[in-house]
């Protein structure tokens, strides 16, 4: 039975079911306990799993962080929550350095089954050091794996996926997004990590997304249709493992692709995105894959500057335009 | 017998001093220790091993006493100045120096190297490269050790882990996240100080504010601590074993600095600028192998051809294991892609324990005695 | 001394050859054994070398247009020589076929400020001597994104012709589509379109004309009085017609076919007398599912289960092999309405040994009511391997088809006429029909042709075998 709940909602489920299902499950990070959760993600948590098990941390992200990663070599399986990964930067060789590469170093003896997981990208007005998206920096690691879901049923699905998951899995969610409501199955289901889906056929030109950015492609994909200009979306949902296949074949049927990231374009999933189409579906593309990012600036506080900063439906836009010769 | 001032008190040590056998024991664990130093710096210099090598001279009392009073499960771990504790925990030399020659014997099948000697066997959670790193993936570790056996075997903590760092990693915030968690989770842990007296190159003094007592970084987290001897074995097992008595049984950490000098550089680049020949020789005359020969000697628990046999072997030891671990083959370049991910995704092939690890492939390897430790 | 770059002969039967990619342009420094163009010659796309260091000062041959061997196609300045110095000759290369005056046939269609782009570059460089305004093509690159160059390949479209409607002359996919026909409704692999995108400029040239006239090729299709120009004088009004894209590839494929392949032909008369019957009696009791089926269905199935068992004819020419066919896929020629430019495409009944008379029937119609409508896409197109050309409906009682590369045989086929005809020895009233196979003899010989046939009269003048 599915019913319309919160993404926030959704992820709370999929992270008590899990628990319920395996006691080496814990949630650990600050203010998940007593606080309910700085976005009340985690809220009632406490009551049912008991501060064993539901634990609030110092600030301190290096240090919990770690502590989760040293817990996993002793067959844990925590869930660490960031409030944002912003703050995640301070605990970067933790989750940089040691979760992704414990398996290989060790030669295969220690692996890291832990899922991060936390806002990120920008909120509203939260300004530079607040409104980090971590998914182009952290991505280029190997050894990790990265889920971006855009809506509560692959927040769930997803979430579940990830604490089965046998290698760190970073779950990047949007504040933004935090409310949105959507279907969501009771009980058990899972979304397989490295499957991107068509959030919306078309053929005109293939819009690649991942999280916020799903929505910005679907107010641009709105104002296009009313141009005749047909807009296939597809939400990535995993970064790492990254579904190439699907996007090969949505861009080999329109013949063009936009991809729409909200991290800075230098060295990102864009280009990564764009890298990739452009060498496996070099005889198919009638013009170069275009990239819409967050503009290459500091996140600024004012609103109207931050909205412009964002790859906003305007700019995707402008580059389906640009890339269907149709500017 | 000995008295050791801690932070704030004096505290009278009453645990007993082992058995000769036991002492011996040690002493053959020191001196392989040593040999394997000495054969990994030859072996660095013949180009056989690559990349950094930080040796363990000198400090040799220190992994073999601590570990002497741990249990063969509680987790130790520490940072890239491991292979000592390693081959204390158990692990056989000739893994080692398979690792060190990067060869798929290796306890990290050549992917790890010098600074990442993991043996999952004997509870050793790895040699970590970053200085300090290893803190909280040591809180992590007691973390688990108690939730395991609290919530979810529900009986009571019963495990020490021993996180070993050096003095220069006393500086770095992981360190004092990890000793602030490590308070507040009442998590069993203690943190060994190896004060070998340089960060690098850089004297404690110079780098390390109230650098004279480092104790007092664990007295301002309410942390249990106290300083004692790293260059007598039997001493260094003493205090740390009335520790790890005390926090397996009240599970709350603890924070022990062991005063130990670093016979050898920083790493095999090192010209030692930064300390005179004076200071060098001055402890090279107080070595740990040194000392537990007289007292044995002295104590007539050991002959002068029974230390000499003792040696021999060992050197004998060292030597084959150096050309066993010679002739273990490189890894195939498929390992390359091997151990990223768990499991089986993309071009990465899944992961599998290194071969001494898994006696039904490597016979040879599983039978290797683990002659030491424990 | 200047140096001369002549067309190099690059095989033994070459004789003319297309610079299909030039490497350099005007001002490039080139050393000795630096691939400076790649040339398409009678037998593939080869390698053109340099064999001297220096500068290059013009490109005299553009890409796409043939040139005989021996021509010279660039010149070069000597490692030391002052470019300046090395005047190229008046270009006056012998191109082969020489479809108008102009040097370059895609340089009037170019976009103006394309030309300007053009001109700037070269003027920025010390060579006075070049014409001030080459066109783009001349600076030895096609702008052409990949899948227009993928779709002009597959439909033979001659790069040069094609005026790019993208950035800075870039040639896209809707001016590659437009030459061949194909509509955004029509080509679902490969859209975006017409209603997206301006008109390709080679369109609106045909457009502009005041009437269109009636393709004059033997497969034109019916005309309806309506349809013809009146002209406004007396006599017929000469006129000059650009060729469009389609009309090129008819062109170019039907003389590489007729030159290429040495055809030969086997003709038979076939009694229609039974198949009229059965198909008069079949059409009687499908009436009521609207359901008709053509002499042409039933032709297109009979070649196709004769093909079943002669499957030698299910065959193309490799080069160094012969490469038979799985499957049989049947071309239908089909011919365009003025319209829609003329000209004939060939549609592929994918199979058709495998279908019944209906779902051939109904392939047919509407393969051939899209082909006339909105056009057909690559898919529709592709893969026959033998096609039945049918002018029967005209009344033609007999003609030779040109084999349609790939394929090595081609079936025309004539109309169905009552005649005169010697049944048990008397003569009466019947049905005939002639139909002649073109064979490519590299593939068929006679005597395969010749079983063929009769394996396709059997079953013609025995049409229930036919029908199961």
């Amino acid at each position: 039975m599915a019913r319309e709940i919160e993404f926030r909602e959704a992820l709370r489920e999929a992270m008590s079911e899990e628990m319920r299902a395996d006691p080496r499950v814990y949630l650990i990070g600050e203010e998940v306990a007593d606080y309910n959760g700085a976005y009340k993600v985690s809220k009632g948590m406490l009551e049912e799993f008991g501060p064993r098990r539901i634990i609030d941390t110092p600030i301190s992200e290096s240090g919990f962080a770690g502590l989760g990663i040293g817990s996993t070599m002793l067959g844990l399986r925590p869930i660490v929550e960031f409030m944002s990964w912003s703050f995640s930067l301070v605990a970067a060789d933790q989750i940089l350095n040691n979760a992704p590469k414990m398996l290989y170093m060790s030669g295969g003896q220690f692996g890291c089954p832990i899922v991060f997981r936390g806002n990120d990208g920008a909120g509203g007005q939260l300004g530079s050091t607040h409104s980090w998206c971590v998914e182009s920096l952290y991505a280029n690691v190997p050894g990790l794996k990265m889920i971006i879901p855009s809506n509560p049923h692959d927040a769930k699905g997803l979430l579940k996926s990830a604490i089965r998951d046998d290698n760190p899995v970073f779950c990047l969610e949007s504040e933004r997004l935090l409310s949105v409501k959507g279907d969501v199955p009771e009980g058990d289901y899972v979304v397989p990590i490295g499957e991107a889906v068509i959030h919306r056929e078309g053929t005109d030109c293939t819009l690649v997304g991942f999280g916020r950015t799903v929505y910005f492609c679907e107010q641009a994909a709105d104002e296009l249709a009313r141009e005749g200009i047909s807009c296939e979306i597809l939400d990535m949902r995993s970064i790492r493992p990254l579904d190439l296949d699907a996007i090969i074949r949505s861009v080999k049927k329109t013949n063009y692709c936009v991809v729409v990231d909200q991290s800075w374009s230098f060295a990102s999933i864009g280009s990564e995105v764009a890298a990739e189409v452009h060498a496996a579906c070099f005889d198919d593309l009638d013009n170069h894959v275009h990239r819409v990012h967050n503009d290459d600036v500091p996140a600024p506080y004012s609103h109207d500057l931050e909205q412009e900063m964002l790859p906003n439906a305007r700019k995707i836009c402008e580059a389906v335009r640009s890339v269907t010769y149709n500017a | 017998m000995s008295t050791t001032e801690t932070a704030n008190h004096v505290v009278e040590n009453t645990v007993p001093v082992p058995d000769p056998e036991v002492l011996k024991s040690w002493l053959r664990d020191m001196l392989q220790i040593r040999e394997f130093e000495v054969r990994s710096m030859q072996a660095y210099q013949n180009k056989l091993a690559g990349g950094f090598l930080h040796v363990y001279n000198g400090q040799e009392a220190v992994a073999v006493g601590c570990i002497a009073a741990m249990r063969h499960t509680d987790p130790v771990i520490t940072a890239y100045r491991d292979h000592g504790h390693a081959l204390a925990r158990g692990l056989d030399p000739k893994i080692g120096f398979a690792e060190l020659f990067g060869r798929i014997d290796g306890c990290a099948k050549g992917k790890g190297g010098s600074m990442h000697f993991f043996d999952r066997n004997n509870s050793m959670f790895g040699g970590h490269g970053i200085v300090g790193a290893q803190c909280p993936l040591g809180t992590g570790l007691a973390f688990a050790t108690k939730y395991t056996e609290e919530v979810i075997k529900g009986g009571t903590s019963e495990s020490v882990t021993a996180c070993f760092l050096g003095d220069g990693a006393l500086n770095q915030g992981s360190v004092h996240e990890a000793m602030n968690l490590a308070v507040i989770f009442n998590l069993p842990i203690v943190f060994c100080v190896e004060n070998n007296r340089y960060a690098m190159g850089t004297a404690v003094g110079r780098c390390t504010a109230s650098g004279n007592q480092i104790t007092n970084r664990a007295v301002a987290f309410g942390m249990e601590a106290r300083s004692i001897g790293g260059m007598d074995v039997i001493e260094v097992y003493r205090e740390m074993k009335e520790i790890v008595d005390q926090v397996r049984a009240t599970s709350k950490p603890y924070f022990v600095d062991i005063d130990t000098y670093r016979f050898k550089g920083h790493s095999m680049s090192d010209p030692r600028k930064y300390r005179t020949h004076e200071e060098e020789q001055e402890f090279e005359a107080d070595d740990p192998i040194e000392k537990l020969t007289r007292y044995l000697l002295a104590q007539k628990a050991m002959t002068e051809e029974e230390l000499k046999s003792l040696s021999k072997q060992v050197r004998l030891e060292i030597r084959e294991a150096v050309n066993w671990a010679r002739q273990s083959p490189v890894p195939d370049i498929s390992e390359l892609h091997h151990d990223v991910y768990a499991d089986t995704w993309g071009d990465y092939t899944g992961t599998s324990l290194p071969g001494y690890m898994n006696p039904a492939t490597d016979e040879d390897a599983a039978t290797g005695e683990a002659s030491n430790g424990s | 001394m200047p140096i001369d770059i002549t067309m190099p002969r690059l095989s033994d039967t070459m004789e003319t050859g297309t610079i299909v990619k030039w490497h350099v342009a005007a001002g490039d420094a080139v050393s000795a054994g630096d691939v400076i163009a790649d040339v398409e010659t009678d037998k593939a796309t080869m390698e053109m070398q340099c064999y001297d260091d220096g500068t290059m000062v013009s490109i005299v041959v553009n890409e796409g247009s043939p040139v005989e061997v021996g021509t010279v196609v660039a010149v070069m300045a000597e490692e030391d020589e002052d470019i300046g110095d090395a005047t190229p000759k008046p270009a006056a290369p012998a191109t082969v076929p020489a479809p108008s005056q102009e040097p370059d046939p895609a340089a009037p269609a170019v976009e103006p400020d394309v030309i300007e782009a053009g001109g700037e570059d070269v003027a920025s460089k010390p060579v006075d001597s070049v014409p001030a305004d080459p066109p783009l093509t001349m600076r030895g690159h096609v702008r052409i994104s990949p899948v227009a160059r993928r779709i002009a390949d597959e439909h033979g479209v001659d790069l040069a012709s094609l005026a790019g409607s993208g950035p800075m002359g870039r040639i896209v996919k809707r001016d590659v589509l437009a030459a061949v026909g194909i509509t955004k409704e029509t080509a679902a692999a490969v859209p975006p379109g017409a209603g997206l995108s301006p008109a390709s400029p080679a369109s609106p040239s045909i457009s502009n004309l005041p009437t269109t006239p009636v393709d004059s090729s033997s497969t034109s299709m019916p005309v309806k009085a309506s349809d013809i120009p009146t002209p406004s004088g007396y006599g017929l009004q000469p006129w000059s017609e650009p060729l469009s894209g389609m009309r090129q590839t008819i062109a170019r494929r039907l003389v590489e076919s007729k030159t290429s392949i040495p055809h030969y032909q086997v003709s038979m008369v076939f009694d229609m007398d039974p198949m009229v019957q059965m198909r008069t009696q079949l059409n009687e009791q499908l009436a009521k599912h609207e359901v008709k089926l053509s002499m042409n269905d039933l032709v297109v199935r009979c070649c196709a289960l004769a093909m079943y068992t002669n499957p030698l004819m299910n065959a193309s020419w490799g080069g160094d092999c012969i490469n038979y066919h799985g499957d049989v896929n049947v071309g239908v020629a089909i011919s365009l309405p003025p319209e829609r430019g003329g000209g004939l495409v060939v549609a592929t009944i994918r199979n058709a040994d495998r279908k019944s008379l209906r779902v051939i029937n109904q392939e047919s119609k509407e393969l051939s009511k899209k082909a006339r409508t909105k056009g057909l896409t690559i898919d529709e197109m592709a893969d026959s391997t033998f096609t039945v050309s049918n002018l029967g409906m005209f009344g033609i009682d007999n003609f030779t088809a040109i084999i349609n590369p790939p394929n090595s045989a081609i079936l025309a086929v004539g109309a169905v006429q009552q005649k005169p005809v010697v049944r048990n020895g008397e003569v009466v009233v019947g049905h005939e029909m002639t139909a002649t196979l073109s064979n490519d003899h590299r593939v068929v010989d006679g005597a395969t042709a010749a079983r063929y046939l009769s394996s396709l009269k059997e079953l013609i003048e025995n049409p229930g075998m036919a029908l199961v």
